[in-house]
């Protein structure tokens, strides 16, 4: 990176410098913090990488506060279908819970929550046609 | 329409896709999701992580995505799900088009000790040898009578796993046991058969085109010779620069009676090992093929639309003598290897990359600057085909094409072809399979003596 004469002010330039030197590493998640400016910068953990998200984030914890948020993705290809009662945004999941399925050569293949947490973004629609990996919830593990 | 497969292939279904006016659905791993095939198509579906086994041959997600989708029809491509007789039929099971053969016909191609005898039957020639060898006294009293040296050869076997070369009598049992149990070991199949070792010959196919109503042509053959040690092909050229008239029609006339014999339909190839004249069956490949655009070149088809057009049930609709060849086209394969390290394969960013172009040059590829060459899959970047009026024509406008080509980031086998091209070998059409492991073993003992010379 060559550009280090980036005027502080230029908080785009910065971001995609950023970006540029996180790409080439493995970190899931990189935070810088400068005059209170805040850039943060992740891929979306997979699931079995809650381990790996949960250390990162507890790296850059200091000194505010971060919210664990996990993404769901699905893992196989398939139709999303809600289950019943559907889950809605904002709710409170007290442990593990099934949110949805995925359907699949006509097998319903169970999307669960994997403990507890509040459901902060449902990602797609009831019916989409899904692929590996696409971000189905963002779960806020507090 | 969706393409089962990835790098310049995929693309090249695309494109014939295009053409038609036929939308598709492209498939990809999770390290190939800045690729060119995944921005060409209509849809793009994610099937799984970059190792093949988890993407490309994931069959339940592939199947999903098509009916997801509402894809009536599969192309597989060449590799990956390509002779996979269950895959073909898992296809029809969800009312799925594969484009290709019928199931039963990939299987009995697919088991070369099945291929061989059916083709015997349809009074194709073959290399003198052996059904099924049940034990090693069948074996030496096969040997005895076709005279060594023999090969034993894995009944499923590919890519060299499973295949011995017996010189002599005492050499047999060892060879026999070893060849049985790597392919146990390989494909859970350990049957092996017997074969006369053809020393040195050329590697000739022919391609064919069948619909689904028995009408069969062929588009000539190709030889494929130039091959690396790992008898990965290097070089193709069509036509085949040295067979006689004869042969060759002989040739082409056997290649068209298998085709009937086995009902076969869709695109394929035939495989022939040559020894002068005298051509054996080998084996045939129920695909389309890497070097099927040396065809096109020369007989200005479009293979790819033609495999399509039959798989939707049409008619050929010509014959054979409303086919002609004209010129005469060769093809490289640039692969992101290290010719001078047995073309060990490298991954990586291709840092800057221009392709040739200009009059007869056609190059088949999906990378670009700055694309990434992934370690899970096949190694070749890109297919660089040169046509001419005449195959001087040829050699010479390929030897332009190859200069102008620039790959930076990895290895890549622009020089080795460079330097087979000029050989006087090559220029006389006077090579065989032999010819590129030894010229690859004069370079080595040259770049000692030279390196010797320096510390000297």
């Amino acid at each position: 990176m060559s550009d280090l004469q980036t005027p502080p002010g230029d908080i785009a330039a910065r971001v995609r410098r950023l970006v540029e030197a996180f790409v080439e590493t493995d970190l899931i998640r990189v935070r810088v913090e400068r005059d209170g400016e805040r850039i943060e910068i992740g891929r979306p953990p997979m699931r079995q990488d809650h381990a790996q998200v949960a250390e990162a984030v507890a790296l850059a914890a200091e000194p505010v506060p971060v919210r664990d948020v996990d993404v769901v993705k699905a893992d196989l290809v398939g139709i999303f279908r809600l289950s019943r009662p559907a889950p809605v945004e904002g709710d409170l999941l007290e442990g593990d819970r099934e949110l949805a399925y995925v359907e699949a050569l006509g097998i319903r293949n169970p999307v669960r929550s994997r403990g507890a947490g509040r459901i902060a973004a449902i990602l797609c629609k009831d019916g989409d046609a899904v692929d590996y990996g696409r971000p189905l919830f963002e779960l806020d593990r507090g | 329409m969706l393409i089962a497969n990835r790098g310049e292939i995929a693309l090249r279904i695309n494109r014939a896709c295009q053409e038609l006016g036929v939308k598709t659905v492209a498939i990809f791993s999770e390290a190939d999701r800045e690729s060119l095939h995944v921005r060409q198509a209509d849809e793009a579906f994610c099937v799984g992580p970059g190792p093949v086994a988890r993407s490309y041959l994931n069959i339940p997600n592939i199947i999903s995505t098509a009916l997801v989708t509402g894809c009536d029809a599969i192309h597989p491509g060449y590799g990956f799900m390509a002779e996979n007789a269950r895959f073909a039929s898992i296809c029809a099971d969800h009312g799925i088009v594969f484009i290709g053969p019928k199931p039963e016909v990939i299987a009995a191609m697919g088991d070369k000790a099945t291929a061989k005898r059916v083709m015997k039957e349809a009074g194709v020639a073959t290399t003198p040898g052996t059904d099924i060898l049940s034990s090693v006294d069948e074996a030496r009293k096969a040997a005895g009578k076709i005279g060594y040296p023999v090969l034993i050869k894995a009944t499923a076997g590919g890519g060299g796993k499973g295949m011995r070369v017996v010189e002599k009598p005492e050499d047999l049992e060892r060879s026999f046991h070893g060849a049985s149990s790597e392919a146990e070991a390989s494909f859970k199949d350990g049957r092996v058969y017997m074969e006369k070792l053809i020393r040195d010959p050329r590697h000739i196919e022919v391609q064919v085109l069948a619909d689904e109503f028995g009408n069969v042509v062929h588009l000539g053959e190709r030889d494929c010779s130039v091959q690396k040690p790992s008898h990965q092909k290097l070089i193709e050229e069509a036509p085949a620069p040295a067979l006689s008239d004869k042969a060759r029609r002989a040739l082409h006339e056997m290649a068209i009676k298998a085709c009937k014999h086995v009902k076969y339909s869709n695109a394929g190839t035939l495989e022939f090992l040559a020894d002068g004249d005298n051509v054996y069956f080998m084996e045939m490949n129920t695909r389309i093929q890497v070097e099927h655009p040396v065809t096109e070149m020369v007989y200005s088809v479009d293979l790819v639309k033609e495999q399509i057009r039959i798989a939707s049930g049409e008619k050929l609709g010509y014959v054979q003598s409303d086919l002609a060849l004209r010129g005469h086209a060769i093809e490289c394969r640039i692969n992101a290897e290290d010719a001078s390290n047995n073309f060990a394969p490298e991954a990586g960013t291709l840092t800057k990359v221009v392709f040739p172009g200009g009059p007869g040059i056609r190059v088949d590829t999906h990378v670009f600057s700055g694309a990434q060459v992934p370690p899970y899959y096949d190694s070749m970047i890109a297919k660089i085909v040169a046509f001419g009026a005449t195959r001087d024509a040829a050699i010479a406008r390929m030897e332009r094409a190859l200069r102008e080509t620039v790959i930076e980031g990895v290895h890549t086998t622009i020089d080795e072809c460079l330097v087979i091209l000029a050989t006087p070998e090559f220029r006389a059409g006077n090579y065989n399979i032999g010819f590129l492991p030894r010229l690859l073993e004069t370079q080595a003992a040259d770049a000692a003596l030279a390196a010797a010379a320096m510390t000297a």
